[in-house]
């Protein structure tokens, strides 16, 4: 897969006690987002969190990073998504920035989690390239409209549930290349409607 | 760019070894290889290991984080940093033992005094480790790219 800047999005399902052993990156934007369950992460820079939804975590891989990430429980399973950018610059230090967010500021809009900004409108985890991700949830018939900035391209990825992009039904597990085109309009659909990931890419 | 290999090889029980050898892995990928993880399995009977809550503990986590070498890591390695605790090299000799075959003619980078295994087991020694196992990683990893390139 490699759509703009977007390498990689991977829809995960770990079993309990289950998950991806030490492994290393270099100059990769990774940002994860948990839907259901815990994710344990540890790292060569001494970092170790649990990861739970409703929490974002992104990490620039820059000059090399060795981590590994278990499902944090022996019981439940987890259910998270990890997307790859690649970077607008090489040979960064690496970083990693973890936050927390109420729920309700991803209901019936748009959250930003990750961007360029230093100075973002709401706090979301700094990223070495022109790119954004938003999720939201949103309710069976509500709708929101993005515009799109002339010439920069689109990537929606239906999390959980039912959402309807620009007319197409999109269901958990579908993603969706968009180009030339002026405006997202999303609507919650199905019995619960969907939560969902939207990547502004150049 | 020619793509280099390493496969990072090491015993540790309390993971005091354990962070050289990620620290060698993560100078492997500052110099742009790719690397595989591998630790070697405790030759220490169970009731041994369970008696020692420290090891024990560290065990559970390094078992979830790290396969034991295989066969085909050898084989796909350019060069094999082995990393073990100078006075516990029972596991290493071991392994230098049975891939004997796998490592013929790797390069290879050591940690502490199992260097003439090393090359008794085929393997040349491209360097030894210094006190800053990031910039040895990085360095052995870029002598093997400069020696792959020729």
């Amino acid at each position: 897969m490699g759509f703009r800047a977007l390498r990689v999005l991977n829809d995960d399902r770990v079993a309990p006690g289950r998950g991806f052993g030490a492994h290393g990156h270099r100059d990769m934007e990774i940002f994860t987002y948990v839907l259901e369950g815990g994710l344990a992460h540890d790292d060569s820079t001494g970092e170790h969190h649990v990861l739970r939804p409703n929490e974002i975590q992104a990490m620039s891989a820059g000059t090399g990073v060795i981590h590994s990430e278990f499902n944090a429980s022996t019981t439940d399973a987890v259910h998270l998504l990890q997307v790859w950018i690649l970077p607008s610059k090489e040979d960064v230090p690496p970083a990693y920035k973890q936050f927390a967010y109420d729920p309700s500021e991803k209901h019936n809009r748009l959250r930003l989690l990750v961007g360029p900004d230093r100075n973002p409108p709401e706090p979301a985890a700094f990223i070495h390239q022109d790119a954004r991700a938003y999720a939201s949830v949103l309710d069976r018939g509500k709708t929101i409209e993005q515009p799109i900035t002339p010439g920069r391209h689109s990537w929606v990825h239906c999390a959980q549930g039912n959402i309807v992009l620009n007319g197409h039904a999109m269901k958990e597990g579908d993603g969706a290349a968009v180009s030339n085109e002026r405006a997202l309009q999303i609507a919650g659909d199905g019995a619960k409607g969907g939560e969902f990931l939207l990547i502004d890419l150049a | 760019m020619t793509g280099v290999n390493v496969l990072v090889v090491f015993y540790s029980r309390y993971g005091k070894t354990e962070k050289e050898a990620l620290a060698a892995g993560v100078g492997a990928i500052q110099a742009r290889a790719n690397i595989r993880l591998r630790r070697l399995a405790d030759l220490a009977s169970l009731e041994t290991i369970q008696a020692d809550p420290a090891w024990r503990e560290n065990l559970e986590r390094m078992k979830k984080d790290y396969i034991a070498p295989r066969e085909v890591d050898a084989h796909w390695a350019d060069l094999v940093i082995l990393a073990a605790p100078a006075h516990r090299l029972e596991e290493m000799e071991r392994y230098l033992d049975s891939a004997h075959q796998d490592l013929q003619g790797k390069l290879a980078a050591v940690f502490g005094p199992i260097g003439d295994q090393a090359t008794g087991a085929g393997l040349t020694l491209v360097t030894r480790a210094e006190e800053d196992a990031v910039g040895y990683g990085r360095r052995a990893a870029a002598e093997a790219r400069a020696r792959k390139a020729i």
